[in-house]
């Protein structure tokens, strides 16, 4: 019976190591077929969309793990976005605090997605807030966090919409081709 | 395994042979120190960018490259900077020191990552003990990117002979069907490549091979250059 259990976490773990990849992998190709058409990845946010994918998709922790790893793995494979100036850690910050809270939303505490995935938007930009007081009171900078984070915002709007359009999408088609990624059935097999 | 992206300069030169840990305990080295070297006066920062300057001549790497690559950094970091000249005397060294630290690390970065592959920086990332979950997500996600990016190249040959006078409208459409039927596929995907993961033994945990041990005279290498860095930083500091 313990092997059992043994046998079935391995295969939950493996799978969703395997999913987390190749979305991961999305997270890399994607911004890169953007710049190939010449739309700029702050306007656009096309890393955001596989990792938010990710986090309706997998456990919380893996969330969390692909959402630091897809932004410094870019930053490795292609340059950007660059280490320095910390653009790669921010992007990690922001997208394991969006990913995560959209597992544990959604995973977790199976709130529906019209919900979750507005909190996780949020979520990330008070992450941006926090960095842009946390930047401004390092480089004695005097403009306020407020005003970063409404330029911010209003950059990304093209992004957000394009987030709130296609991610519930894509996790529904994706839901409907493998069942077994449904958070209720997940709890009902398990 | 073959690896579509990545930052890597093939060259026969010293650095592409230093062991990879060695490398990564220079640069980390090197950041430190313009982290903690003074914009003013401003030779331990010219002294430090002369070091880098030799690593790239040792790596054989063209400095017209390494230039390239950092111009993809000029919006990031010019646009910080000009906005601080606008500042007070305090706002416009913090936007000095800002340009200066950021261009010197990417340069160091961009100099680790065209000597060194990335998926060995990877396997280096594996075998630390916090890390070590990272490294090996990251290297699903390059087999995944190797997998998705062949997709996408036999998806485009197939577009070509099948349509290649599609409007701009068909296109985009395709585009989309095709990147959610990618997705679609991905999800389904991960369902085999689970299942045979379990087959071949996998018990929840990644195996991760077995490190050499890093010869003495690459660590040497490495210390030497993390050491001289720090060491004009702080001199810097000091006077």
């Amino acid at each position: 019976m313990v092997a059992g259990a043994s046998n079935r976490d391995a295969l939950v773990r493996a799978r969703e190591l395997a999913l987390a990849g190749l979305l991961g992998a999305l997270g890399l190709l994607l911004p890169i077929g953007f710049h190939a058409f010449g739309w700029g990845g702050k306007i656009f946010l096309p890393m955001h969309l596989p990792v938010v994918v990710a986090g309706f998709l997998v456990s919380p922790a893996t969330a969390v793990t692909l959402g630091v790893v897809v932004p410094f793995l870019s930053s490795v494979l292609t340059g950007m976005p660059p280490l320095a100036p910390p653009v790669a850690p921010l992007m990690a910050l922001e997208l394991a605090a969006k990913a995560g809270l959209a597992s544990v939303l959604y995973r977790s505490l199976r709130l529906p997605m019209w919900a979750v995935l507005p909190a996780a938007i949020i979520a990330d930009w008070a992450v941006l807030a926090l960095a842009a007081w946390l930047a401004a009171g390092l480089f004695a900078i005097k403009a306020g966090a407020v005003q970063y984070i409404g330029t911010a915002v209003a950059v990304s709007l093209p992004g957000t919409i394009l987030q709130v359009i296609a991610v519930p999408l894509t996790v529904l088609a994706i839901e409907k081709r493998v069942p077994r990624l449904r958070p209720t059935r997940r709890e009902e097999t398990g | 395994m073959p690896h579509h992206l990545d930052l890597y300069i093939r060259r026969e030169s010293a650095l592409h042979g230093l062991d990879p840990r060695a490398k990564v305990l220079a640069a980390v080295g090197f950041v430190a120190a313009v982290l903690l070297a003074p914009t003013r006066p401003s030779w331990p920062l010219g002294l430090l960018l002369m070091l880098l300057i030799c690593a790239t001549a040792l790596a054989r790497i063209p400095a017209r490259v390494v230039c390239r690559r950092l111009l993809s950094l000029v919006v990031i970091i010019g646009m910080p900077f000009l906005l601080s000249r606008f500042g007070g005397e305090a706002t416009r060294a913090a936007g000095e020191q800002f340009a200066v630290r950021s261009l010197l690390v990417a340069a160091t970065f961009l100099v680790l990552l065209a000597s060194t592959r990335a998926i060995v920086l990877l396997e280096v990332t594996e075998r630390l003990p916090v890390v070590s979950v990272f490294g090996q997500l990251g290297e699903f996600i390059l087999r995944g990117a190797d997998l998705l990016a062949e997709e996408v190249v036999r998806t485009n040959r197939a577009w070509v002979l099948r349509a290649p006078s599609a409007t701009l409208r068909v296109r985009l459409t395709g585009l989309t069907q095709a990147s959610m039927s990618l997705l679609s596929r991905a999800a389904a995907r991960s369902e085999r490549v689970g299942a045979a993961m379990v087959l071949r033994g996998f018990q929840s945990k990644l195996p991760t091979a077995t490190p050499t041990p890093l010869p003495r005279s690459h660590l040497l290498a490495g210390l030497l250059f993390a050491l001289i860095s720090l060491g004009l930083a702080g001199v810097g500091r000091w006077r």
